[in-house]
């Protein structure tokens, strides 16, 4: 268990309190949905990745009667904070743990910042902070807010008390000016989602009109965690390459900086890289000029042999629990789901997956319902302009045997990436990538094939029954006319000639029309009368 | 109540009741051998009626369709079927006289499917009359037997008057002791013995009305004929009655409508049978009838011969002709057996004059006329179209 978190302090910035719309606080509504699934998605990214089963808890409480203002609190049994980064953590933005290539739900280090940032402009409480790391003696809390001009924590209080019972994690409460009756379907749609492909994690919300829902945990069973790695040269841009320079030693050549820091380069590659480049191997790598340095990137990205990125960062959710999580929630007829292999795209590795709930529970409509996922995240908002919806709008569902006029038919797409190409920071939409498209579309079709094996099967059955139940209806009547032709008249020995026709019918359509057994037990469950 | 039952009536049950059984008795035999249960029927199509030049026919070719149990849009048909085959013959062998409408009420009732969770599912043997009158038409082609020969009874709407003494059940008839009143020819005209029959011909009229003035101006009696009346479009015991009384007694039948389509379709029933039930042409057809009248060249004359009515009573009787009889009129010069040469004329007349022309105008003009000259004038002159 990782339960050490490395963190730096990489650009300061008050852009955010200015641009709220930018990181999803556009209005009440969405500022109470995006803050609360910032705090969710940080309790599973405290969780999960470290293999441990998340028991999330989420409150919504309303504290003033004059004006909307909600206290939002989320907790977790995750890793917890230090208590020294604490501060930092949630009162300067664009600090982040994150800043590392691996798969998390967040990736800015601005998320939990954003909320703090619209939360006190709207009112005058400080969030309030209480977090344990794995095996702390004590339990930290404190209660903080953000000096907007210096980009800065202001720290209210702080304080500690003994941890007597091992408790490991953090809560987070925060009060916000929000709108539940509007925000109210996607709060619960975002639950419910996210429950969806952590059918791992237990769930427990309270709503501010105090009604309580619990989410039970599912399986013990969790995806394997996603490993840090290191860049690939696709991937990389000018920025990048300065800040992982800085970090690097003073006499580190261009040669070894690149051996060192890069995935998939060896002494051969670089040196190819670097003639490409038209640079000298053994020069310094901190005293690249800006133009080397763009000279060096277009070299990286230009260079033909690299192998492909490696999707060891990626952490996939796994057909299993993916299956797991839509027919728990659906309580569908057919339930399916592909894992596909790693591709690229930009050097960025990426893994689709695709599941297909149908019928059952599932509530008919003209489209399908569509459920996103991006690194384990639901996306709830734009729905129509992500590619996933480009994709599943173009898919003709009759050549897979779904005839029906309305559709009973969930397709869940869920993209993972060490960068997930969002179309703006509010992370609510997939921008239309040629290779994200295509792997997609791939994928929905790979599932679709083996819901029309299912269909085909779930036809002839259907049609099998409904053959034999009309035959189960007639052949009583059938056997008793027939019978009259017999018995002449002879009332007393009707019922038997009746039965003896009645029985050799039967075995008639049985041997006939190949009925199976499972289906000639349904056929002698059924009973018949006459009115 | 059986020691009141006619011997004829007794041996007519008896038959088709063993007839019924041979038939339905076939779907037993396939049983028995483990086949499918198929009943060979002849279609009822107008694509399998054919027109038979020779004996002048409507009949059905052919074709015949296969109802088979196993097919899923056969089996409720199938399952008609044979109940109502079932109910019939029940009904012979306890000498009962069912209408079509017994039949009915008597195989309707409603099919309850109940599945392991108790859900029901209800569906009745048929729902409306027209289901089980189709079905007993299926019956009637699937066994060859017609429904009068079941025992089937219907309304009574023909009517026959004439010096002539017949046997129905136990009873001697005198035909030309009725009064005012007149014989209604019954549903089950084959079980009618002709006893004695003095008469040289058969005129049936269309009208009733028609039919009791000619009766009461003793139309019958001066010229020794047998007078008939469909009332109307005539059901199949008064086509049956008068093929018999062409066929076994070798009396020539005339048949006198109103001059219009639709009384060239009457004609035509009676003579070739009617489109929609072909089947039973073959006992109820008389192709020997002729067409007496009232002709288009009654009412205009022709250049062989002066029209009955004069141009004031032409402009005072005749009415003008609709869309819809123009349209009749174009419908029936297309069938083959309207394709002879008097046919010809008469239809193009009538869309040439666009008139039409009811019985009763002829009778406006003096009942007299029409029972002493008009009548007995075109007869003797055999004045009509074959």
């Amino acid at each position: 268990m990782s339960a050490k978190e490395k963190f730096t302090s990489i650009s300061p910035a008050e852009f955010f309190k200015r641009n709220p719309e930018l990181a999803g606080f556009s209005n009440p509504a969405r500022a109470m949905y995006q803050a609360l699934r910032e705090l969710v998605e940080n309790a599973l990214d405290a969780t999960d990745v470290h293999e441990i089963l998340p028991s999330i808890k989420v409150v919504i409480e309303r504290t003033s009667q004059e004006k909307e203002i909600y206290r939002l609190t989320v907790e977790d049994n995750g890793i917890g904070i230090p208590p020294h980064v604490v501060p930092d953590a949630f009162g300067r933005v664009l600090y982040s743990s994150k800043y590392v290539l691996r798969q998390t739900r967040g990736m800015y280090g601005l998320g939990v910042k954003a909320a703090v940032l619209y939360s006190q402009m709207y009112q005058d409480k400080p969030i309030e902070i209480t977090t344990a790391p794995v095996n702390s003696k004590r339990i930290y809390s404190f209660k903080l807010k953000i000096d907007v001009t210096k980009n800065e924590p202001i720290i209210y209080e702080r304080g500690s008390v003994n941890n007597d019972t091992g408790y490991h994690g953090t809560s987070v409460s925060m009060y916000i000016l929000g709108d539940w009756m509007r925000a109210k379907s996607r709060v619960y749609e975002y639950i419910k989602r996210t429950y969806i492909i952590t059918p791992y994690a237990e769930f427990y919300f309270k709503d501010p009109e105090g009604n309580v829902t619990l989410y039970p945990r599912l399986t013990n069973k969790m995806p394997t965690p996603p490993k840090e790695v290191k860049p690939h040269p696709y991937g990389v841009d000018i920025e990048l390459l300065k800040n992982m320079i800085s970090r690097q030693k003073e006499d580190t050549t261009v040669k070894d900086f690149l051996v060192k820091e890069f995935q998939s380069v060896g002494e051969k590659t670089a040196l190819s890289v670097i003639e490409m480049a038209g640079l000298d191997p053994e020069k310094k790598v901190q005293k690249l000029t800006d133009d080397q340095l763009s000279k060096l990137v277009d070299a990286m990205k230009n260079f033909p042999d690299f192998r492909p990125p490696s999707p060891e960062a990626l952490s996939t959710i796994g057909a299993d629990l993916i299956e797991l999580g839509l027919k728990q929630t659906f309580n569908p007829e057919y339930v399916g789901a592909v894992t596909r292999r790693p591709k690229a795209y930009q050097g960025h590795p990426f893994i689709v997956e695709v599941g297909l709930a149908y019928g059952g529970d599932i509530q008919p409509s003209e489209e399908p319902t569509v459920l996103r996922y991006a690194n384990k995240i639901p996306l709830i908002y734009d729905e129509k302009s992500d590619v996933v919806w480009k994709v599943v709008e173009e898919i003709d569902w009759k050549r897979y045997g779904i005839e029906d006029e309305q559709l009973p038919l969930v397709v869940m797409v869920h993209l993972c990436s060490t960068k997930v190409p969002y179309k703006s920071a509010g992370k609510e939409s997939i921008a239309d990538v040629e290779e994200i498209e295509k792997e997609i579309r791939n994928g929905i079709m790979e599932a679709s094939r083996s819901l029309k094996t299912f269909m085909t099967e779930k036809r002839k059955e259907e049609e099998a029954r409904k053959r034999l139940l009309t035959y189960l209806k007639y052949i009583p009547e059938l056997a008793r006319s027939l019978s009259i032709f017999v018995t002449d008249g002879k009332k007393e020995l009707a019922p038997k000639v009746q039965e003896e026709i009645q029985n050799k019918m039967i075995d008639l359509v049985v041997t006939k029309l190949n009925i199976k057994d499972k289906d000639l037990e349904l056929f002698k469950s059924y009973r018949v009368e006459t009115l | 109540m059986s020691e009141f039952v006619s011997k004829v009536d007794k041996e007519a049950r008896s038959r088709a009741a063993e007839t019924l059984k041979k038939n339905f008795l076939t779907l037993l035999d396939q049983l028995n051998r483990g086949e499918p249960l198929v009943m060979e029927i002849p279609k009822r199509t107008l694509a399998n009626t054919v027109y038979d030049e020779k004996r002048k026919l409507l009949l059905l070719g052919e074709e015949k369709m296969k109802r088979s149990f196993l097919d899923m849009n056969e089996a409720r048909r199938f399952m008609q079927t044979v109940l109502m085959g079932s109910i019939i013959y029940d009904a012979l062998v306890n000498d009962e006289y069912p209408t079509i409408r017994d039949l009915y009420y008597r195989g309707k009732h409603s099919i309850i499917l109940r599945d392991p969770k108790g859900k029901t599912h209800e569906e009745n043997t048929w729902d409306e009359q027209k289901e089980s009158d189709s079905v007993i038409i299926d019956i009637e082609v699937f066994t060859s037997l017609l429904r009068e020969e079941m025992l089937i009874l219907s309304k009574e709407k023909g009517k026959v008057v004439g010096d002539m003494r017949l046997r129905s059940g136990n009873d001697i008839i005198d035909l030309s002791k009725m009064g005012h009143g007149a014989y209604s020819i019954e549903p089950t005209p084959d079980l009618i013995d002709f006893v004695e029959v003095n008469a040289d011909y058969v005129l049936v009229v269309e009208k009733d009305a028609v039919f009791q003035q000619l009766h009461r101006a003793g139309f019958w009696r001066k010229y020794k004929c047998i007078l008939i009346t469909s009332a109307g479009q005539p059901d199949r015991a008064t086509r049956r009655f008068l093929r018999r009384l062409n066929e076994e007694l070798k009396l020539p039948v005339y048949i006198l409508t109103d001059a219009d389509p639709y009384g060239w379709y009457i004609y035509s029933v009676f003579r070739i049978g009617s489109i929609s039930l072909s089947y039973e042409s073959e006992r109820l057809a008389t192709p020997d009838a002729k067409f007496l009248g009232v002709s288009m060249g009654d009412i205009f004359g022709t250049p062989k011969k002066k029209a009955y009515l004069s141009e004031r009573e032409r402009s005072s009787f005749i009415i003008k002709a609709k869309e819809t009889d123009i349209k009749r009129a174009l419908e029936i010069k297309n069938y083959s057996w309207f394709k002879t040469k008097s046919w010809e004329e008469e239809i193009n007349m009538f869309l040439q004059k666009k008139a039409k022309l009811e019985i009763e105008a002829m009778a406006s003009k003096g009942l007299k006329f029409l029972a002493f000259q008009y009548i007995p004038e075109k007869i003797q002159t055999k004045d009509f179209i074959g």
